[in-house]
C-alpha cells in the first residue's frame, strides 16, 4: 500500500471538484432544455424551470407536429443521411480497394490525384457556381453527392484493407471470383468495424449538417431538420409559428396560456437533437475506435 | 478494377477539381452565359478593389484576432482536461465525465448557437444569475465585447471532451512501469507528469499545434452567420461570414472568389511556414 501524501490528496479532490462542474456545464444546458420543452408557459416565464419539468406538458410537441415542415424536415434529413452515407461507403471502398492492389496501374496517380483534395479547394463560391451551371440547386443529389468522396477517408479505408491478408484475394481470383466480387463477399465483411463506424461518423455528421441546405437549397420542401429548426431559432416570430401550425396568433401569444413559444423552440431542438441522443450510447463505444485509426494512419 | 475507380474519380474530378478550375473568375468579368472560358479577363481587378474596400481590413483584422484567440484558448484545453482525466483513480467515475464530456461534439452547430441564444437572452440563464447578484440585465449578443467570448468559450465547451481522445489515445501507450520506477526514485506526481506523462504526448501535440496554427484563419464561420447581427459585425464579420453574404446573398461572385483565393495563398503559406519553423525547432513536421 502506498502512501498518499496532502499535497496529492488535495490535488485529488480539486481534480474531482473540477470534473463535477464538467458534468454540470455539460448536462444541465441539455436537461433544462428537456425540461422547458415539457413545462408550461406559467413556470417558464418565471425561470423557475431549471432540470426538472414545472407543470408538465407536452403541448409545444402536439403543436409544433402540427407543423408539416417539421414531418418534411424529418423525412429530408433521413433521406441526406442515408443517401450520402450509403454513396461514402460505397464509393470509398470501391476507390480504396484498387489502392491496395499490387500492381495496379495508376495507383501512383490516384493517390496524388487524391492527396491535392486534401490542401486546395476551389472554395465556397465557384463550388456554389458549380452547381448552378450543373442544375444541381434545390435537388436531392447537391446534398449526398460531394461528400461521397473524400481523400482522407479513402486513405483510411486503403490502410485498413492493407491488414487484410492479400492469400484471401488470391485464392478467391483462383477459384473464378473477380475483383468486386472479392471486395463486396470478403474484404467488406471483414471491414465491418471500420464501416459501423465511418457509417455511425456519417450519418451524425450529415444529420447536423446546415450550411449546404443554406446556400444550395431555396426551396423549403427539401429542407433538412436543420434548416427548419434554424428557422424555428432565429427567423421566425411567433405569429409565423403560429400560422405555420394552423393556430390562430393567440394559442402561442397569449400570456398565462399553457403554452411558451420558449417551449416550442426548446421542443424543436429536443426533435432534432432525438436521433443522436438515441444512438450515442452505442456510438461512443465505436468513436474512440473510429479516431485511433485516423491516428495511426501517420 | 477501373470500373470500380470511376465513380469516385468523378465525384472527385467534378466537386473537387472542378471548383479549382472555376476559381479562374477571380481573374475575369464573369457571364453565366459566356461560361467561365469565354468571359473576358480582367487581371487583378478584384484583388485591386479588395485591398480598396474598407470593409477588408475589418474582415481581416477580425479573422486573425479570433483565429488567434481561439487558438490561445482552445488549443491547450483538451491537453489540460486529457492530463487531468489521466490523473483520475477511479476508473469508473472517469468514464463517465469521458462520456459526458464527448457529447457535446455531436450536436448541431445550429442548436449550440440556439442554445447559446436563449441561454443570453434576457431572461435567459446567465442574465437570471446576474440579476439574481443584483446587476442590470446584458444583451450578450448584441454587444461586440462579448462576441468572442462567447464565441470561442462555447467552442471550447463543444469540443474540449472530444479534443481529448487523440491525447488520451497518447497517453494510454505508456509503459505503466515507468510510473512505478519514478515513483521509487521519490518523484512527486507533478514530477511525472511533467517527466513521463507530457514527453509522451508531446509529438501529438506539436502536429496538432501546426494544424491550429495554419488552420488559424479558417474561422468556423457557421456558428458566426447564425450569432452575428449588424450590431456585432465590427468584431464578429470575418472572411467566410463576408464571402458568404457579399458572394452567395449579394450575387458579387468574382470578388469574393478572388478573396477565397488570396485567404487561402496566405493559409497555405502560414501552413508551410509553420511547418518550416517546427521542423527547425522540434524535428517533428507534416511534410
Amino acid at each position: 500500500m502506498r502512501k498518499v501524501s496532502l499535497s496529492s490528496r488535495v490535488f485529488d479532490t480539486v481534480n474531482i471538484l473540477f470534473m463535477l462542474i464538467i458534468l454540470v456545464a455539460v448536462l444541465y444546458p441539455i436537461l433544462n432544455i428537456i425540461a422547458t420543452s415539457v413545462s408550461s408557459s406559467r413556470y417558464i416565464s418565471t425561470g423557475s424551470v431549471t432540470v426538472w419539468p414545472q407543470g408538465f406538458n407536452i403541448e409545444a410537441y402536439t403543436t409544433v407536429f402540427k407543423d408539416p415542415y417539421i414531418f418534411k424536415g424529418y423525412l429530408n434529413s433521413i433521406l441526406y443521411a442515408v443517401g450520402s452515407t450509403g454513396l461514402m461507403l460505397l464509393f470509398t471502398s470501391l476507390m480504396a480497394y484498387p489502392l491496395t492492389v499490387q500492381g495496379f496501374v495508376g495507383k501512383k496517380f490516384l493517390t496524388i490525384f487524391l492527396m491535392i483534395t486534401m490542401f486546395f479547394g476551389g472554395g465556397l463560391i465557384p463550388t456554389y457556381l458549380l452547381m448552378r451551371s450543373m442544375h444541381l440547386l434545390d435537388t436531392v443529389w447537391v446534398m449526398i453527392l460531394p461528400g461521397a468522396i473524400g481523400a482522407y477517408n479513402v486513405f483510411l479505408f486503403r490502410t485498413f484493407f492493407m491488414n487484410i491478408p492479400s492469400e484471401l484475394r488470391e485464392s478467391a481470383l483462383m477459384d473464378g471470383a473477380n475483383d468486386p466480387v472479392v471486395l463486396f463477399r470478403i474484404i467488406l465483411p471483414l471491414s465491418k468495424a471500420l464501416l459501423a463506424t465511418f457509417a455511425l461518423f456519417g450519418l451524425v455528421g450529415s444529420w447536423n449538417s446546415w450550411f449546404e441546405a443554406l446556400v444550395y437549397l431555396q426551396d423549403q420542401d427539401k429542407y433538412p431538420l436543420q434548416m427548419v429548426l434554424r428557422n424555428y431559432l432565429f427567423t421566425l416570430d411567433t405569429n409565423a409559428i403560429a400560422g405555420r401550425v394552423g393556430a390562430g396568433n393567440v394559442a402561442i401569444n397569449q400570456a398565462g396560456d399553457s403554452l411558451d413559444p420558449q417551449a416550442v423552440r426548446m421542443s424543436v431542438i429536443i426533435i432534432t437533437m432525438f436521433p443522436i441522443m438515441c444512438i450515442y450510447p452505442f456510438f461512443q463505444k465505436h468513436f474512440t475506435k473510429g479516431i485511433l485509426v485516423g491516428s495511426i494512419k501517420g | 478494377m477501373y470500373l470500380m475507380v470511376l465513380p469516385g474519380f468523378l465525384t472527385v474530378l467534378i466537386f473537387n477539381y472542378f471548383p479549382m478550375y472555376g476559381i479562374l473568375i477571380a481573374f475575369k468579368n464573369y457571364s453565366a452565359s459566356k461560361g467561365i472560358m469565354d468571359s473576358p479577363w480582367v487581371g487583378l481587378k478584384y484583388f485591386k478593389t479588395f485591398f480598396h474596400d474598407p470593409m477588408a481590413f475589418r474582415v481581416l483584422k477580425n479573422t486573425l484576432l479570433l483565429g488567434l484567440f481561439t487558438l490561445f484558448w482552445s488549443f491547450p484545453a483538451p491537453i489540460i482536461l486529457a492530463l487531468l482525466f489521466n490523473e483520475l483513480r477511479n476508473k469508473r467515475f472517469k468514464k463517465i465525465v469521458q462520456t459526458v464530456s464527448y457529447f457535446p461534439h455531436f450536436i448541431s452547430v445550429v442548436i449550440v448557437a440556439g442554445m447559446i441564444k436563449e441561454f443570453t437572452s434576457r431572461d435567459g440563464l446567465f442574465n437570471d444569475i446576474i440579476s439574481f447578484f443584483g446587476g442590470s440585465p446584458i444583451m450578450f449578443l448584441l454587444e461586440p465585447d462579448y462576441f468572442r467570448t462567447i464565441f470561442i468559450s462555447s467552442g471550447i465547451w463543444q469540443g474540449v471532451g472530444f479534443g481529448t481522445i487523440i491525447y488520451l489515445a497518447a497517453l494510454s501507450g505508456i509503459d505503466p512501469t515507468l510510473y512505478d520506477v519514478a515513483e521509487v526514485d521519490g518523484a512527486n506526481r507533478w514530477k511525472k507528469i511533467v517527466h513521463i506523462t507530457w514527453p509522451s504526448i508531446r509529438s501529438t501535440t506539436v502536429i496538432l499545434l501546426i494544424f491550429a496554427v495554419g488552420g488559424i484563419l479558417g474561422t468556423d464561420f457557421q456558428k458566426i452567420i447564425l450569432l452575428y447581427s449588424p450590431e456585432t459585425y465590427s468584431v464578429a464579420d470575418v472572411i467566410g461570414s463576408y464571402v458568404y453574404r457579399q458572394g452567395i446573398l449579394g450575387a458579387q461572385y468574382e470578388y469574393t472568389t478572388a478573396i477565397g483565393l488570396f485567404m487561402s495563398m496566405i493559409s497555405f503559406v502560414i501552413l508551410y511556414l509553420t511547418n518550416w519553423i517546427s521542423r527547425k525547432v522540434s524535428d517533428t513536421s507534416l511534410f
